[in-house]
Order: C-alpha cells, then sequence, then structure tokens
C-alpha cells in the first residue's frame, strides 16, 4: 500500500472539514480524488503531507507512518500544488534546478535530472526565461517539472489544470500518464470529472469530508440507476408530450430545453426505442440523437442529490 | 547547501524591489541630505559658549582663570559669568547659558541638554580634574615643581580643547548620516520576513513545497539567513563607501567598530522581520506594513529627519532609546565619534546584542513549528 488514510478527522473550530476519511491508494495507480470546491480534497491532501495537523486518524505512506520529520518517506514524494509554486527572480532551469536540489546533493546528477525533467514537460525553449514571461499553461508545466524532477515514487498533483488552456492541459495529462507507467503511483485530485474519468484507475468521490463512493469508474457508474442518456434535437415539445415520455418504461427524467430533448434511462436495452417510437407516433421532427454513458456528476448527483459541475460553478 | 545557498543570492540580487529599497533609497537619502544640509558645517563653525562659574571652594579660584583664559581662533572659548548659584540656576533655565561649573575641590558641571558646547564643555572639566589630580602627585614627589613653572603648563587646556572640536563636524549633520546607516541596517528586517515566508508552509506556497522536501528546515532557514545577510551587508557596504568616499562624512577613527555594529545591526534586523513574519498572524501586507512603520518609525526617532527628537527621546523616553535598534545603532556611531572612551558604544552593543538574541530565538521557536492547524 503506498497510502494509506484511516479515520481522518480535521476540524477548523466547529467545522468538520474531514470526517473520519479513509482512502488506499495501491503501487501503480492513478488515483483520483474527485469532488467539488470545499469538499475536503486539498485539506486531505495537506494531512497526508503532514503539513496540517489532524484531530483524529492515522496516516501511513509505503507502510510507514508519515509525519513531519519522516524524511526517509518526504524523499520519495512529488508535490505539485493548486497554486503554482515557483521563485520568479529564477529562471525555468533554476527554479527547477533549485527544487531539485532540495533532494539531491550531487551537483551533476541535478543538472542530469534538471535537464531531464525540462524536456519531460517540454520546456526547451523556455529554460531562460523568467516565470512572468510564461503563459498559464506553461507556468503550470513549470509547476510540475518542480515537483517530479527529483523522481518521486508517489507523485500528488492538486487541482494541476485550473485556468489552463486545452494544449496545455493534454499536454498537462499526456504528462501524468507518462509519469505512471514509467512507475510513479498518482493521486491526482480535480473538481473537473471528465480529467479525472479519463486518467484515474481509481477514484473517490469525496464530498463534505467524506468518501462517499469509490472504485473504478464502472464500478462508480454500475452503482447508480441511470443507465444512459438520450439527446435529442427536436423543435416544439410541448409540456403535455415531455411529461408523456416520462412515463414510458425506464425513463428517469426529461428535459428540454434549447431545442433539446435530454431523457435520463434505466439500465436496459430498449430505452431508445420506446422513445424513437413514441416521437414517430406523435409526429414529432427530430434531428440528431446522441446517447452517452452516465458520468461521474450522475454518479455524484444520484448519491447527494447535487451537480457537481454546478457545486463547482458556484451556482 | 551551497547551490541554495547561492540560488537565494541570485533571488535577492534580481528582486528590483528589494534592491532598490535597500541599495537605492539610502544612498538617494544620503545624497539628499548632503546637499540639503552641507551648509550646515559652515553655520555651525565654534562659537564661544556661555557659562556661568559659581566658586564653592576655600582655594585659589584658578578653574575660573583657566576658563577665562581658553582661546580658540583668536576667540574667547568661554564666555564666563561669574555669579551664585541661584543666579546660575536661572540663567540656565532661561538659556542664556548652556551650561555652569560650581567650582569646588571637585568641580560639578551642570546643564540643561545634550549637545556639541555641553559635550566639548565636559570634555574640558574631565581632562582639568585628571590634570589637577596629576599635580596633585608630582608636588608629593617634587614640592619645587611648581617653582619651576609646572603649573603654568600643566593647565594649557588649549592643546586639548583644539582636539576636542577639530575637524569634527556639528552633531546635527553627523546625526542625519548615522541615522540613516542605522536604518539601512535595520532594514534588513525586510529581507528576514522574506526569509520566513519563503519557508513557512502557511505563508506561502513556496514555503509548502520546501516543507515537504526531505531538508532539514532550520538548515534551509540558516542558510537562506546567511544569503539575506551577505546581500544586506554589500548594501550597508556601498552605502558606508558613498558616505565615505563620496559625499566624505566623517566616521572618526574607528571603522573597525563602526562596520561591527552595522553587522550587528544588520542581524538585529533580519531577527526582527523574522519574529514578525512567524509572530504576526496576518496577511503579508500587514506584516510588511508592520516592519515599515517600525524600521521608518526607529529612524525617525533616532534623529533621520529631525535631529533633536533623537535627544527629546533619550531624556524624556530613555526606556524608547534602548529598545529602538536603529537608535542603538545610531547611538553606537556617535558615541564612537565624539567620546574617547567605548562605555557607550559597548552599552549600546550589548543591549542590542540581546535584542537580537531575543528576537533571534523567538522567530526560532516560531520556525521549529512542523505543521500547521491551518493553511
Amino acid at each position: 500500500m503506498v497510502v494509506k488514510v484511516e479515520a481522518l478527522v480535521k476540524r477548523y473550530d466547529k467545522l468538520v472539514a474531514l470526517d473520519y476519511l479513509d482512502l488506499q491508494v495501491q503501487e501503480g495507480e492513478i488515483f483520483g480524488l474527485l469532488g467539488p470546491n470545499g469538499s475536503g480534497k486539498t485539506t486531505a491532501i495537506n494531512c497526508i503531507l503532514s503539513l496540517l495537523k489532524y484531530d483524529k486518524g492515522s496516516i501511513e505512506i509505503f507502510d510507514k507512518p508519515m509525519g513531519p520529520d519522516a524524511y526517509d518517506i518526504k524523499k520519495d514524494i512529488g508535490i505539485i500544488m493548486q497554486n503554482v509554486a515557483v521563485f520568479d527572480e529564477l529562471t525555468v532551469y533554476e527554479n527547477i534546478s533549485y527544487f531539485c536540489s532540495l533532494y539531491v546533493k550531487d551537483k551533476k546528477e541535478i543538472k542530469r535530472l534538471t535537464k531531464e525533467a525540462i524536456e519531460f514537460v517540454s520546456l526547451e525553449e523556455f529554460q531562460k526565461f523568467y516565470p512572468k514571461k510564461l503563459s498559464g499553461g506553461l507556468l503550470r508545466r513549470l509547476n510540475i517539472a518542480c515537483g517530479i524532477v527529483h523522481k518521486p515514487k508517489l507523485i500528488i498533483l492538486d487541482e494541476p489544470t485550473v485556468a489552463v488552456d486545452p494544449q496545455s492541459r493534454n499536454k498537462i495529462l499526456e504528462g501524468i500518464k507518462k509519469l505512471n507507467e514509467e512507475g510513479a503511483t498518482i493521486i491526482y485530485t480535480s473538481h473537473y470529472m471528465e480529467e479525472v474519468e479519463q486518467l484515474c484507475s481509481n477514484i473517490a468521490i469525496i464530498d463534505k469530508g467524506r468518501v462517499i463512493a469509490k472504485g473504478t469508474k464502472e464500478e462508480l457508474k454500475s452503482m447508480i440507476s441511470i443507465g444512459e442518456k438520450v439527446t435529442v434535437e427536436t423543435y416544439n415539445m410541448e409540456e403535455e408530450q415531455c411529461k408523456e415520455i416520462k412515463n414510458l418504461p425506464g425513463i428517469y427524467s426529461v428535459d428540454y430545453h434549447d431545442n433539446l430533448l435530454e431523457i435520463k434511462s434505466g439500465k436496459g436495452k430498449n430505452n431508445l426505442v420506446h422513445i424513437l417510437e413514441y416521437l414517430g407516433q406523435k409526429n414529432i421532427g427530430f434531428g440528431r440523437v446522441t446517447t452517452e454513458m452516465p458520468t461521474l456528476n450522475d454518479v455524484f448527483l444520484e448519491i447527494t442529490g447535487k451537480e457537481l459541475r454546478d457545486l463547482v460553478e458556484g451556482k | 547547501m551551497i547551490q541554495l545557498y547561492i540560488a537565494r543570492l541570485k533571488c535577492l540580487f534580481r528582486n528590483k524591489e528589494s534592491l532598490f529599497w535597500c541599495y537605492m533609497f539610502p544612498i538617494l537619502l544620503a545624497t539628499c541630505f548632503f546637499f540639503a544640509f552641507n551648509n550646515l558645517w559652515k553655520v555651525e563653525d565654534f562659537t564661544t559658549i556661555k557659562i556661568a562659574y559659581v566658586n564653592e571652594g576655600t582655594q585659589e579660584d584658578k578653574l575660573n582663570q583657566i576658563l577665562t583664559s581658553q582661546k580658540m581662533n583668536n576667540m574667547n572659548m568661554f564666555d564666563v559669568n561669574q555669579c551664585d548659584i541661584s543666579k546660575a540656576k536661572k540663567l540656565l533655565e532661561d538659556g542664556n547659558i548652556e551650561a555652569y561649573v560650581v567650582g569646588s575641590e571637585d568641580p560639578v558641571l551642570y546643564i540643561k541638554e545634550n549637545g556639541l558646547n555641553q559635550t566639548i564643555m565636559k570634555s574640558f572639566l574631565d581632562s582639568y580634574r585628571q590634570r589637577a589630580d596629576a599635580i596633585a602627585d608630582i608636588i608629593k614627589v617634587n614640592p619645587n615643581a611648581i617653582k619651576e613653572g609646572l603649573m603654568n603648563d600643566s593647565m594649557q587646556q588649549n592643546e586639548f580643547v583644539k582636539e576636542a572640536s577639530q575637524g569634527k563636524k556639528p552633531q546635527s549633520l553627523l546625526t542625519y548620516f548615522y541615522a540613516l546607516l542605522a536604518f539601512t541596517c535595520i532594514y534588513a528586517a525586510n529581507w528576514g520576513l522574506d526569509e520566513v515566508i519563503n519557508i513557512q508552509a502557511n505563508l506561502s506556497n513556496r514555503g509548502a513545497r520546501v516543507s515537504v522536501s526531505p531538508i532539514n528546515k532550520m538548515k534551509l532557514f540558516l542558510c537562506n539567513l546567511l544569503a539575506a545577510f551577505t546581500a544586506h551587508l554589500g548594501s550597508i557596504s556601498l552605502l558606508f563607501a558613498y558616505m565615505y568616499f563620496a559625499i566624505k562624512v566623517d566616521f572618526g577613527n574607528n571603522l573597525l567598530y563602526l562596520f561591527m555594529i552595522c553587522l550587528l545591526g544588520s542581524l538585529a534586523g533580519l531577527a526582527l522581520g523574522g519574529t514578525v513574519g512567524v509572530w504576526v498572524k496576518k496577511k503579508v501586507e500587514v506584516k510588511e506594513a508592520i516592519l515599515t512603520i517600525a524600521v521608518m518609525g526607529g529612524g525617525f526617532l533616532s534623529g533621520m529627519m529631525v535631529p533633536d527628537i533623537k535627544y527629546t527621546i533619550a531624556e524624556k523616553f530613555p526606556l524608547l532609546a534602548y529598545i529602538n535598534p536603529v537608535n542603538l545603532v545610531a547611538d553606537a556611531m556617535y558615541s564612537l565619534y565624539y567620546y574617547d572612551t567605548y562605555d557607550r558604544f559597548y552599552l549600546d552593543a550589548f543591549v542590542l546584542g540581546i535584542i537580537t538574541v531575543v528576537l533571534g530565538v523567538a522567530s526560532y521557536i516560531g520556525i521549529r513549528r512542523k505543521n500547521y492547524a491551518s493553511i
């Protein structure tokens, strides 16, 4: 077991930030910690890293108790914070080299590792740039290079793609996969469910400091009753017709807006057939029809009654 | 560690804002002082010192004669008003004289406030006492010495008085420069604060990243502090060289001691910044504001803007003078220039040392914390 968190409790006065949180991260996996803003993801990470005191519970990393003085554990951990943590006065190269020298003493080794990290995040052309001259995406890549330069066995990424352009986001996600392929165990926190779905082999959904569901994405999706989502492009639907569709077998919910009919149905083979038959019978014209599997947002919605996406956007 | 030290030096020397405040600002101020107050040197040339003399002794009034006969640049050094004690007190109270001397076997000097003329008076009287004792000793061994002219030779004070005042600029101007140099020393507080911010996980993301690394936090802090001390030393040296060579500020003959008090001042500044950084539980901007007020206020109270403030504080709020590190550094420099002995210098250095140790220990206690209740 790379990380084992048991019954972790962290309070800020009366606010319970972590409520008997349990996590297990196996060697070689990409573990996703998914939850809305304020759900306790970063608090959990800070407790795991011994930056924060906690009230109850235990944390083990590499099967050893984690503490502020556990230097033998710390040397194998890499951390990429939510906010960029670099020195504005040092160039890209110097920043990466500086953070490497916190872990490695040999000068030649620092040079070699720094060069590798720069290549890994594709910042070769920007080595002599100061952070202020870099775009948001490049800055994030520098932040990642500083965290992984010493080749850690466990890499913790706390929302590394916030405010990053799509191109840099893809590069970052590809990089994380590559690090994992090279043997690193990854803990990835995010409120972007698409990223977590795309990247993580195991996922824990966290809300109000508790793990509300965990497993592979398939396991999580199988926990809920929704089987698929059907979207039909159609025009002039009436409210009464929407109600009738909802009464069709296996249909859970119907939503019609902007000429799009969104239907969530249960697990079953003939849901789409029933819907299309109904539209045909009522002579309702329709355009594109798409179906998709339930997302982690649906999982979150069904378990908590809240939309993860809405919570993230602060609605 | 050497690489980390060099990296920190790079950070410090590339931070243009810090460089301006630490390197350029004091030089600009020194230049302003020079152009604004340079003429004071001419205005404040020596003038006769008005004093009163009260004879309470039974023996021949030799001291009065000596006081009256002292000359400086063909001018009477003292304008002596011989009177009784109550009149002397009144004259001093009204500001008509700068001091009065009660002549007896052991003459006593009374002054109302500190200043160059009072310092000259005190030094004169100290020297008089010394020589009077020496004469008494010689007479015991050789009673004919008086007949051989010992008295006239020994009581010739002109040389001493010349030494006491020659080549020494008026105190007001030097107070400006000493306070500025002292201010620059204590300004290291801002760099002390930076070093704490860079290492504390609850103050910066960089601090968090450092805290999860396997490096010993205290070792790294000392390494960073050494880099800050080195960089700050550069600013003091530059200002010192500028004052000494370019605008010819007279630092006297104790340059080594002067530089040592600057080093101690710089350490005190770093420790002050560290303490504020660790113990003031406010935003970084608030901490910076507190330090700016403390250092600027310290400079003001030590005479950087108005020299008389220094004397007022020393007279009416002596404790404040002794807990103000800027004043301690400035006063130590001042005492090196004006006094023949090192007593006052050592006292200032000792108190500053204690302040440095107390602040250093306070910083250490705060920094050694390894995890936090909130980040």
